[in-house]
């Protein structure tokens, strides 16, 4: 068990967000994170990298009870966050992005330059150029890339998919399976709900703050209700 | 005119090195450094002192560079810290106010213990001529020191690895976190090397003129404007507006008058910022 | 809250003013003393003011002292130089503060600057006034000053009726501020200094309020300014200075407490005690400046009356240091 969240309770300023929320993934999996919009998918990884802090529970990583982490503390550890705003260096380039994400773990640059650009051949063309003027799905892979310069052990993704278009979602998600594959744990955040249960081993449905149902992921894509309520809009 | 224009380039390059450490505080702290002119100051008395105990002069320059430089330092590890924690304009404003404070404290302390202090330091040959016009010596030599300076911090900031920490941070504070850089840590690294820079243009304005105790509010608001004026998060408009308000205030010294010269420079800055909020040089968003 | 009778909900503010007709029977006879008083008066208007400006809309004008000055210099040059009664001429010069006022709030709301710009911008104002009355020598004398003794009312000349002349303005003032609080826009203030964002999201016209509360603010600087100047029997620009009016202000506000009634009135008080006894220090006056403007910010935010009336719950004390928001 590499991540273990036991029963939190997170809240912005008076307003509880996640209500008793426990989750967990081993080495190697790849759990996916489903729900409406303003579930709580959003604050249940922000609350796992360390830029909320739970009320009540508590948050193991690698074994350690990880509450109290900053978020660069736990970047340094070896679990990544990639936001859905991405944060990326707008005025910086796409070399110069991904050099940054190996801050947390500076080793081999060089070799890892050249993963990342096998992974996404677009940002080797674009190495030189500003972040801040790639297209949204440019900007994804660079956000993804600058991730995985650390060597992280746990990627935190955040709605992968948002603003890009099929083909490019396909194409991420045939590299993220390749990821998966090279032994990289995957907690991911989606609306779209075939193709991440397709992808993970393991699923969790967040509804309003609460954990409504989790279980294999091919258990929870043939559940009836699962099925009208989030196959049948998407 | 030619001789004006020089002029101006001249004091401009020595505006720009004292607003470069407004905008890089405030750049990477979000922390408008009201103190900035009193940290210049600071730079210029250990000078002094330094010299009075009979240190060599660029040794003395270096010392209170450096002097400036660690009490920088102290101040963001123990008066801006109630200022981070906070977050944007919150941080802001109790940033403003303490550095005030500040600035009234080292202000009030000086002016009270080194009551008749002066730095003047002089070149061994005055005068040059460049192209037929007689140049100072010291103008000419501060000017090269802030072009170094320029320089080496470009080249800081574009090639190595903690420079372009820095840079994220201005960028985007929230990404360069999750890249697993600490802001806190690399903050105080730049607050230290602002205050050096202040520092330096303190003991610059002693080589230029001469530096007195009283001149922090001046420094500081000179620096703010120009920091302003340029974008405060941009380093390369820092040099452009330090440069463009100094040609602005040579000449309108030179055929308007000096009090006259001084409103007019204040009256662009408050124009180019109401007109232009971002600075001369516009940033990707 | 707008059930009590409107006799009550002022009782604060007579017993103040009855408080402070008293000091002439004490001090009357030491010139020195009613000086202090006098000014110490001076001192509460313009945090008065300030409330407005900055505790309850949060505009940072750091041009303070310039706005009094603005004010006093064109009332004492236009009575010296148009040989004008002073009946026009302070309303002239209140109108000048005034304006200057409202033309920097309405500039900084109207392209959205934030704290940074209107600070700075104003605290570049600050400096034009300075040098434009050492600039314009010819009218205003310089650093010299100005002598305003014949200039203005005959009332002036004479310390203890002076002193009841400002405390009538105070008085005036503080009904103001009073009448202000307890009206919409009072409401409209309370809601802006809770949070900007939601007031405008419900109905609250925050570029009105901003522009109303310095224009008030404003008016009660530039009012105190021309009287303190005519008063003073001379004007000068250090009179006006950043660090003999904007550093008083702010301290005693936040000494007395930011969006109260009496707070102003209580921390320009306490100042003008301070001030007494680190006056001997000299410059080292200024380090106390700076040493209590970061412990004010930092520890004591909520100011004395709020703190008072923390301390001691007793219904009368409440009464006597009610909040107006």
């Amino acid at each position: 068990m590499i991540v273990q969240v036991e029963s939190i309770y997170v809240s912005y300023g008076a307003a509880q967000v996640l209500r008793d929320v426990s989750l967990e993934a081993r080495a190697g999996e790849a759990v996916a994170v489903i729900g409406p919009n303003g579930a709580g998918k959003t604050t249940l990884l922000r609350a796992l990298i360390g830029m909320l802090r739970p009320t009540r529970g508590r948050i193991f990583y690698d074994g350690q009870v990880r509450n109290g982490l900053r978020a660069f503390e736990t970047a340094r550890l070896g679990m990544v966050y990639v936001p859905a705003e991405k944060e990326l260096f707008p005025g910086m380039t796409v070399f110069e992005n991904l050099e940054l994400g190996s801050y947390c773990n500076v080793r081999d640059i060089p070799e890892r330059l050249t993963y990342v650009f096998d992974l996404f051949p677009r940002l080797e063309e674009r190495r030189h150029q500003l972040a801040g003027t790639l297209s949204g799905g440019e900007q994804q892979m660079v956000a993804i890339g600058r991730a995985l310069m650390g060597y992280p052990k746990v990627l935190l993704l955040d709605e992968p998919s948002t603003g890009l278009a099929p083909k490019m979602v396909a194409e991420l998600y045939r590299q993220l399976a390749k990821l998966k594959t090279a032994g990289l744990t995957l907690i991911v955040a989606e609306q779209q709900v075939p193709l991440v249960l397709s992808l993970t081993d393991r699923a969790y449905v967040l509804e309003q703050g609460a954990i409504r149902l989790s279980g294999k992921s091919a258990d929870v894509r043939g559940n009836p209700e699962i099925k009208a309520a989030y196959l049948g809009v998407t | 005119m030619t001789a004006t224009l020089l002029d101006g380039i001249v004091q401009g390059l020595q505006l720009s090195l004292l607003a470069v450490g407004i905008t890089l505080i405030f750049g990477l702290g979000g922390v408008l450094n009201l103190a900035h002119g009193q940290f210049a100051v600071v730079g210029g008395v250990a000078a002094k002192l330094l010299l009075n105990l009979g240190v060599h002069p660029v040794l003395a320059g270096i010392g209170g560079v450096i002097g400036a430089g660690l009490f920088g330092l102290l101040v963001d590890r123990s008066l801006l810290l109630p200022a981070y924690r906070y977050r944007g304009e919150e941080r802001l404003l109790l940033g403003l106010i303490l550095t005030l404070g500040l600035s009234f404290v080292i202000d009030g302390y000086l002016n009270y213990a080194f009551s008749e202090f002066s730095l003047t330091l002089l070149l061994p040959i005055p005068l040059v001529q460049i192209a037929g016009i007689p140049m100072r010596t010291a103008g000419l030599t501060t000017s090269a020191i802030a072009l170094v300076v320029f320089l080496a911090l470009f080249v800081f900031l574009r090639w190595t690895l903690l420079g372009k920490t820095i840079r994220s941070i201005i960028e985007n504070e929230v990404g360069a976190e999750l890249c697993g850089i600490d802001p806190a840590r690399t903050r105080t690294i730049i607050v230290g090397l602002a205050a050096m820079m202040a520092g330096l243009a303190g003991i610059a304005q002693g080589l230029f003129s001469s530096l007195g105790t009283e001149m922090g509010p001046e420094f500081t608001i000179l620096g703010l404007l120009v920091a302003v004026v340029g974008g405060v998060r941009s380093l390369n408009g820092t040099l452009v507006a330090g440069v463009f308000l100094g040609i602005v205030n040579a000449f309108a010294s030179r055929y308007i008058g000096a009090y006259v010269a001084f409103i007019i420079l204040l009256s662009v800055a408050m124009a180019t910022i109401l007109l232009r909020p971002t600075g001369l040089l516009a940033r990707f968003t | 809250m707008s059930n009590r009778p409107v006799s009550s909900r002022y009782t604060d503010v007579v017993a103040l003013v009855i408080l402070l007709a008293l000091v002439p029977a004490i001090a009357a006879h030491t010139p020195y003393y009613l000086r202090i008083a006098t000014l110490a008066v001076v001192y509460m208007g313009w945090t008065v003011g300030f409330n407005l400006i900055f505790g309850h809309t949060k505009q940072l004008f750091l041009c303070l002292g310039a706005l009094a000055g603005s004010a006093a210099y064109v009332t004492a040059v236009l009575s010296q130089q148009l040989q004008l009664s002073p009946w026009i001429t302070i309303p002239i010069g209140v109108a000048a503060a005034t304006g200057l006022g409202v033309l920097f709030s309405y500039v900084s709301v109207l392209r959205g600057l934030g704290v940074i710009f209107l600070g700075i911008v104003t605290l570049a104002f600050s400096l034009i006034f300075q040098n434009m009355v050492l600039g314009l020598r010819q009218f205003t004398n310089g650093e010299t000053g100005l002598v305003t003794r014949d200039l203005g009312f005959p009332l002036l000349d004479h310390p203890v009726a002076a002193y009841y002349l400002f405390i009538a303005v105070l008085a005036l003032a503080l009904l103001v501020y009073c009448f202000v609080m307890d009206s919409r826009m009072g409401f409209a203030f309370r809601a802006l200094s809770d949070d900007e964002l939601t007031a405008e999201l419900s109905g609250i016209d925050v570029t009105a309020c901003k522009i109303v509360a310095a224009a008030l603010g404003s008016t009660v600087f530039g009012l105190f300014g021309t009287l303190y100047g005519l008063y003073n029997g001379i004007v000068s620009p250090s009179l006006f200075s950043f660090v003999n009016v904007d550093i008083p202000v702010l301290i005693s506000l936040l000494l007395g407490g930011m969006r109260t009634r009496l707070g102003p009135i209580v921390g320009a008080a306490l100042f003008a005690v301070i001030e007494e006894f680190v006056r001997p220090f000299g410059q080292l006056s200024v380090l106390v400046y700076g040493v209590l403007l970061i412990v004010l910010f930092v520890a004591f935010r909520e100011g004395l009356v709020v703190m008072l009336r923390k301390a001691f719950g007793f219904s009368q004390f409440r009464e006597l240091f009610r909040s107006s928001g």
